[in-house]
């Protein structure tokens, strides 16, 4: 025990520090110290290689004139108000009935699950070969007798998003499902029951009473849903890569594609900070509701 | 139920002679709340199941059986040659030595990656749950927030760090990326987990003349296993599924086995052999799978720790 | 007071429990009359909380029929037995007002707006929470919040009331403050009253007739003094009473005066009321009686039974001292008024009266 003699300061604690460096090093240099160099960067008109010569919010205008990026930003919208939507809504409805005191409950769990333990690029594999028009789900129906049936998410730039969306609720509704039945089993029984002594029917106790309560469940799932969505990148490079054409580029891949392939660096800078911004708008104002209240000390 | 009845008093007697309902209130296995119930929940188990039967049914056809007939129906003639060829054979670009290169390969990155990502974290999450010195919380605090931010911003700056130290495109360097992204979620993890230690444990420890290190050792590290456990499995599945850092930050010769997929499945080049595909699909997605279906409730737990990481 | 319930308020029949093999409530019976206040007393797990949600309708019975207002009531919803009921953890919905905690359950039942005013304003009123209906239950305390828990079963104008150990959330001083108010709320509503706790002094400030329970069987069902003075067996003995009754072991000699016997004691049990023929035959007996039954000093004297002892221990309480000393070689508690200074090792002299005293057959624990 270093501090029987009190000796400096820095010495105080030392083996703690040493253990702490990974962390300090993390939080200061990546974290802090990248974020700012790309942000910096980002003002630059850098292209094979990063050079500090600022050109203002060029990379910006460039970026929102640019239709792919344009393209991108409206994927993710509707990406995302699917995904936030129906992984919430179809989450919550199979934890409710996940509840309802069955049988089997491990074994629909561990069903609804496990795509979540799958990675992206395999997801993405598997329901590109699904959502093939020659042989998948298409072609089984025309073969049944609809020969003017048309489901080819994938091949249609007007739907391909849906497509993409499809593949992305059924790798990540188990996860919100587990985290709604948590949130459903935080609920304290005695409510339950006061409902029913108070005959209020079911549906209405759900949604009067226990979502309400839910609240910060939701909040929480919402964050992780929205944190989720502005980094969907493989699943998109699995299924269509991008196509067909540009219609299912999203803003992580435009970013990757800027500073790797088309070696303009300053787009892919400006990109990602446009990235990191719509974070911030989803992330600060949950903070300030989550922790802002109730300060330490 | 009318012998009973003899014995109690008068009164009773006659109340129960009269007819009512007795017992529990009859219940149909039937009804309509249990079909509706359990046939809501077939169907959508049904419906995640599809996938994972189709691939596997896919896998184990031939190529003429798939042009022919329907991706639902099970193969006619069972062939394991999709999986021999999707393991040894398969190419990408130049190397046609199928999967198993990335498979080795993920292997590389993935148990250094978990050994090192969770020594640090422990001993990190230790450090601030017991050991709290000035500035930590503030830098702990800036580790969280930085789960945030999205990776495409750190990327460049991580890829210039690597260049200069002079392990850009190595394994060592992907190690080192995966360690550093899975900090916050797995520091937080730990140091939740020993906060929640009783505090008495420790001061003892300290009493009985034991240092940071043997504490660690020999009181937190042995109490902590299913914690462990628990960032095992989210470090498993979480790196062995990755793409973006593996796609960034490695050499074809060393891409992890997600990002070879990827680029069997994905060539341009040749007839499109969906089986072989599929097969290969289903080698990648086989370990986090294995892990899934070993840990049960522990992973649940470990997606419910890791779920911020998204 | 049992024979004489002819029109029960709640009646419950052969009623049985089990979950899976393990058996809760086993073909209990009790007949509650109307405007009664029945406390059900017992450790935990004892199945008291298990009998009132039967009572409400919250578990499915195994086998056996409730009445409530004779009515058969056995495979009825909760919501149409006619009862309100109130939980230990108040159960109030945390994300509306008093008021719409109140009125929550008669808007869906649809019962009229102005009807619905009536009688909150009425239950606001009995329990003095007309400034809290604006606020949410988060902004209330925990006594103010059971108040609105009980407010929600009056709002309900039932017939029965159901108290799921309602008190057992609160702190000590609103405990007993509380206690007084469901007292005095029976009494001007006169509604019957089915009230579980753990808490002895609750059962006995509270009930007209306590069921004390064990095993999911009620061991004796009793007016409070009468449990107290007269329980059925060694574990109801033991269960009320704060310090616990005191037990010796010994032995009951036959004749025409019975003597308890225990280690060179013997007690003389002539006044002592025998249940039935306990006193004929000679058997091990355990011999109870309650250290504040035990007189000490000059009050010992005028006592039919005496001894000499020494004092073991001395524990100041306060409000009195409690002194253990040996009795036929076991050691025994009895109470003293505090400021009566007592050391250890000093000589003294005890008395009791037998007829104060409980006698139990060693084997099957049950009153002699």
């Amino acid at each position: 025990m270093s501090n029987s003699q009190r000796p400096n300061q820095i010495f105080r604690n030392l083996n703690a520090k040493i253990a702490s460096i990974p962390m300090i090093l993390t939080a200061l240099v990546v974290f802090v110290g990248g974020t700012a160099w790309t942000v910096l960067y980002s003002f630059t008109n850098s292209k094979l290689l990063p050079r500090l010569n600022f050109v203002g919010l060029d990379q910006y205008h460039r970026l929102w004139s640019t239709s792919r990026w344009l393209v991108s930003i409206e994927n993710l919208l509707i990406y995302g108000a699917i995904s936030l939507v129906f992984s919430l809504v179809i989450g919550f409805v199979l934890a409710a009935l996940l509840d309802q005191k069955i049988r089997f409950e491990d074994t629909f769990r561990t069903i609804f699950l496990y795509p979540f333990a799958l990675s992206f690029i395999v997801t993405g594999l598997v329901w590109q070969w699904l959502l093939n028009p020659d042989f998948g789900v298409q072609r089984v129906v025309r073969d049944l007798g609809w020969t003017s049936f048309s489901f080819d998410p994938l091949y249609n730039s007007s739907i391909v998003i849906y497509g993409i969306s499809i593949a992305a609720l059924w790798q990540g509704t188990g996860l919100i499902m587990c985290l709604m039945l948590a949130g459903l089993r935080g609920i304290d029984e005695d409510i339950w029951k006061a409902a029913r002594v108070d005959g209020i029917p079911m549906w209405k106790t759900y949604l009067f009473i226990v979502i309400p309560m839910m609240r910060p469940v939701f909040i929480t799932t919402l964050v992780i849903i929205a944190a989720g969505i502005v980094k969907v990148y493989d699943l998109v490079v699995a299924q269509t890569s991008g196509g067909p054409g540009i219609a299912s580029e999203v803003p992580a891949k435009y970013v990757y594609d800027y500073m790797f392939f088309a070696q303009n660096l300053g787009q892919g800078f400006a990109a990602s900070t446009m990235m990191l911004l719509s974070v911030v708008i989803v992330i600060v104002p949950w903070a300030y509701l989550e922790f802002g209240g109730r300060k330490r000390g | 139920m009318v012998d009973v009845a003899s014995l109690s008093t008068g009164a009773q007697a006659l109340r129960r002679d009269a007819a009512g309902p007795s017992g529990p209130k009859p219940r149909h296995a039937l009804s309509r709340r249990n079909i509706f119930l359990y046939g809501t929940l077939i169907v959508v188990a049904l419906y995640y199941l599809l996938p994972l039967y189709v691939m596997i049914v896919t896998s184990l056809k031939g190529m003429p059986e798939i042009r022919l007939g329907n991706i639902f129906s099970p193969p006619v003639e069972i062939t394991f040659e999709p999986w021999v060829k999707a393991w040894a054979t398969a190419c990408t670009g130049l190397n046609c030595d199928g999967l198993s290169r990335g498979f080795w390969n993920s292997v590389r990155i993935t148990v250094p990656s978990v050994i090192l990502s969770i020594a640090i974290a422990s001993v990190n999450g230790y450090a601030l749950a017991n050991w709290r010195f000035k500035g930590a919380d503030t830098f702990f605090i800036i580790l969280i927030v930085g789960a945030f931010i999205p990776y495409q911003v750190m990327i460049y700056p991580i890829v210039i760090i690597l260049r200069e130290i002079g392990i850009y495109g190595s394994l060592t360097g992907l190690v080192i990326v995966h360690s550093i992204f899975g900090m916050p979620i797995l520091t937080l993890l730990f140091r939740n987990y020993f906060t929640s230690m009783p505090e008495e444990l420790f001061r003892a420890a300290r009493v009985d003349g034991a240092g940071f290190w043997g504490i660690y050792l020999r009181i937190m590290l042995p109490m902590s296993l299913p914690i462990f456990v628990v960032a095992i499995i989210l470090q498993v599945t979480g790196i062995w599924n990755d793409f973006l850092f593996g796609v960034v930050y490695t050499r074809p010769d060393t891409y992890p086995m997600t990002v070879q997929l990827n680029n069997i499945v994905n060539s341009v080049q040749g007839v499109k052999e969906y089986n072989v595909n599929m097969a290969a699909t289903i080698l990648t997605g086989l370990v986090p799978l294995i892990v899934y279906f070993i840990s049960g409730k522990l992973f649940v737990r470990g997606i419910a720790a890791g779920a911020v990481k998204g | 007071m049992e024979a004489d319930i002819a029109n029960p308020s709640v009646s419950i029949q052969d009623l049985s429990l089990n979950f899976g093999a393990v058996s809760v409530l086993q073909t209990l019976n009790l007949d509650v009359a109307e405007g009664e206040f029945i406390v059900l007393l017992g450790p935990s797990g004892c199945g008291k909380s298990t009998l009132l949600n039967c009572i409400a309708g919250l578990l499915d019975i195994s086998d056996g029929r409730i009445f409530i207002k004779g009515k058969n009531v056995t495979w009825e919803e909760p919501k149409d037995r006619g009862i309100g009921m109130v939980f230990q953890s108040y159960a109030l919905y945390p994300q509306m007002t008093v008021e719409r905690n109140l009125s929550f359950g008669l808007r869906v039942a649809g019962v009229p707006k102005e009807e619905i005013a009536k009688r909150i304003a009425r239950a606001a009123e009995i329990l003095q929470i007309e400034p809290l209906l604006q606020r949410k239950p988060s902004a209330l305390s925990g006594g103010q919040r059971q108040r609105v828990a009980i407010g929600r079963a009056l709002v309900r104008d039932v017939d029965v009331f159901l108290f799921d150990e309602p008190l057992s959330n609160l702190d000590a001083k609103l405990r007993s403050e509380l206690r007084v108010e469901i007292k005095l709320l029976h009494r001007r509503l006169q509604n019957t009253m089915i009230y579980v706790t753990h808490d002895q002094i609750e059962a006995m400030t509270l009930a007209d007739r306590i069921a004390v329970m064990r095993g999911g069987v009620i061991q004796q069902l009793d007016a409070p003094q009468t449990i107290y003075n007269r329980p059925v067996n060694r574990f109801v003995a033991g269960f009320l009473g704060s310090p616990a009754m005191n037990f010796l072991k010994g032995e009951l000699e036959a004749g025409a005066v019975p003597v308890f016997k225990a280690d060179g004691v013997s007690v003389p049990l002539g006044r002592y009321q025998f249940d039935g023929d306990g006193g004929r035959a000679a058997k091990p007996c355990i011999f109870g009686i309650r250290p504040e039954h035990i007189a000490f000093g000059d009050a010992a004297g005028a006592m039919p039974f005496t001894a000499e002892s020494t004092v073991e221990i001395v524990d100041p309480m306060g409000s009195d001292t409690l002194v253990w000393t040996k009795l036929g070689g076991q050691i025994i508690s009895f109470r003293v008024e505090a400021d009566k200074t007592l050391r250890n090792g000093d000589a003294i002299r005890i008395g009791f009266d037998p007829a104060r005293a409980s006698l139990f057959d060693a084997q099957t624990d049950n009153r002699l």
